[in-house]
């Protein structure tokens, strides 16, 4: 290696960014070449003078100034008319709900209506109650149609952007007697909803009605289909403060299954100890 | 939209549980600076304070080395971050969010010299010392202070593209792949000037002290 291939690694070499190899080259050149020594130590002292320059710190005025321009942003009129936007969207979102939910219901309705005639046995005027079959229909068509109208709702929600959701979730903190559609929307949130902060929020809101068994049981259902540890861990111990023994067999799957996270294990582990 | 950024008013959530604010905060800073800047690319405006958090100190002290200026140098770095905010839509989904905040910062900074007209190498030693070394201790203080000063003046014999790689390469924790990138040329073309800068520091600097100690 001669001086100038060496003295063109030298920065290389004193900021560790050589090979091994390439660096163990340019030293064995370094030691028999007076020149280049003193090219070396120079950048050397240089580059050690330069990383001793302490680094400065800006004054609060940055932060403050910083701040205030993301907040002017924020309410500028460029992000107002992306809300607005958002704001027409929700609105046609809302006019499909009022098209499309009655007339889902209408036809469930009139499909119930005719298979009940098609298939129902005629009974006498006078007993007391459709037979079981057709009883089953229309409690299977009941259900549909009130699933159709729990996923558009839901659907409806997702459209909202988060912090929305979450102020919805929150408001439901305040009722103190929330009807039950609202748990169901509540459960609805923990079980679909894309955002951990929303999920944790809709799950502390379900706290205080705990002593109810549809809420148990809907955060025991979500358990199985939540990836989030954190969440996970969050319904591990709401089911364990709810004292709630049917969750002991998803407990002991959690345990066995060596996919999920160490600490959900764990939480798991220890709520069983404590059912 | 499905949020890719957590959202941080989940402060105000009162969890009844003690893991979770931790969790939800660890979960935020987990995000890397790219998955950050695409959230405020989305509209997730709050995500640009993290960036900002994370970013601010070693931007400013970039810009002090570059300007030589305190007050320019917090007056570029609002710039700079006043920008994000405006070309948000033009950040790329393959970009590098440090690589990109540099190529703006320095295009701020050529705008201020090129408005204010001043010459980049204005340091300042007298105000730089005020702030260089503010712990006690160490005897021999007013000798370092002396060299810092040295230092700045060198630095600030520099050109100003000479300058802005040098700081790049040696403070930034920047890779020369992305050091091309804020220089718009190649990797091999930016080690050269980095290497070119410091040797041209190594030669003012030296000649200072030789100036001082005649």
């Amino acid at each position: 290696m001669n001086c100038t291939h060496a003295q063109e690694r030298f920065a290389d070499v004193l900021d560790g960014r050589l090979a091994a190899a390439d660096t163990a080259e340019v030293r064995a050149h370094l030691a028999s070449c007076p020149d280049c020594q003193r090219e070396y130590s120079a950048l050397a002292q240089t580059l050690a003078a330069l990383d001793t320059l302490p680094a400065a710190r800006p004054g609060p005025a940055l932060r403050k100034n910083f701040y205030a321009m993301l907040e002017e942003e924020k309410n500028s009129a460029a992000s107002v008319a992306a809300a607005t936007a958002r704001h027409r969207h929700q609105t046609r979102a809302s006019l499909w709900r009022w098209i499309l939910t009655p007339a889902t219901a209408a036809v469930l309705a009139l499909g119930g209506f005719l298979l009940g005639t098609r298939f129902a046995t005629p009974t006498p005027a006078a007993a007391p109650g459709p037979d079981p079959a057709t009883a089953r229909l229309i409690a299977d068509l009941q259900a549909r149609v009130e699933s159709v109208g729990q996923l558009v709702g839901m659907s409806l929600l997702q459209q909202r952007s988060t912090s929305e959701r979450l102020q919805t979730v929150l408001a439901t903190l305040d009722k103190k007697n929330p009807d039950q559609k609202m748990i169901s929307d509540l459960i609805g949130s923990l079980a679909l909803d894309p955002s951990t902060n929303v999920r944790l929020s809709a799950l502390d809101a379900l706290y205080p009605h705990a002593n109810q068994p549809i809420v148990r049981s809907g955060v025991l259902a979500t358990l199985p289909r939540e990836q989030n540890p954190l969440v996970q861990v969050a319904m591990i111990d709401f089911l364990v403060a709810a004292r709630d023994r049917d969750a002991a067999p998803e407990f002991e799957r959690i345990i066995r299954n060596d996919t999920i996270d160490q600490q959900v294990r764990d939480a798991a582990k220890r709520g069983l100890a404590q059912l | 939209m499905i949020s890719a950024y957590p959202d941080i008013r989940a402060e105000s959530v009162p969890f009844v549980f003690n893991s979770a604010p931790d969790a939800v905060d660890a979960a935020t800073d987990t995000l890397s600076d790219h998955e950050l800047m695409l959230a405020v690319r989305d509209g997730e405006l709050d995500a640009l304070g993290d960036l900002f958090e994370r970013h601010h100190g070693p931007l400013y002290g970039f810009l002090v080395k570059v300007t030589g200026q305190r007050t320019a140098a917090e007056d570029i770095a609002q710039t700079v971050f006043q920008r994000m905010l405006k070309y948000r839509h033009t950040y790329r989904d393959d970009g590098s969010f440090t690589a990109w905040m540099y190529h703006l910062a320095r295009r701020c900074a050529s705008d201020h010299f090129r408005k204010s007209n001043a010459a980049p190498a204005a340091t300042d030693p007298s105000q730089l010392q005020d702030h260089a070394d503010d712990t006690p201790n160490a005897g021999d203080r007013a000798a370092t202070r002396d060299d810092h000063a040295l230092l700045h003046s060198a630095l600030g014999r520099l050109d100003r593209d000479d300058r802005e790689v040098l700081l790049l390469s040696r403070f930034q924790e920047l890779s020369f792949a992305e050091i091309a990138t804020i220089l718009e040329c190649s990797v091999g073309a930016a080690k050269v000037r980095a290497h070119r800068a410091l040797r041209e520091l190594r030669d003012t600097y030296f000649q200072l002290q030789k100036e001082k100690l005649t």
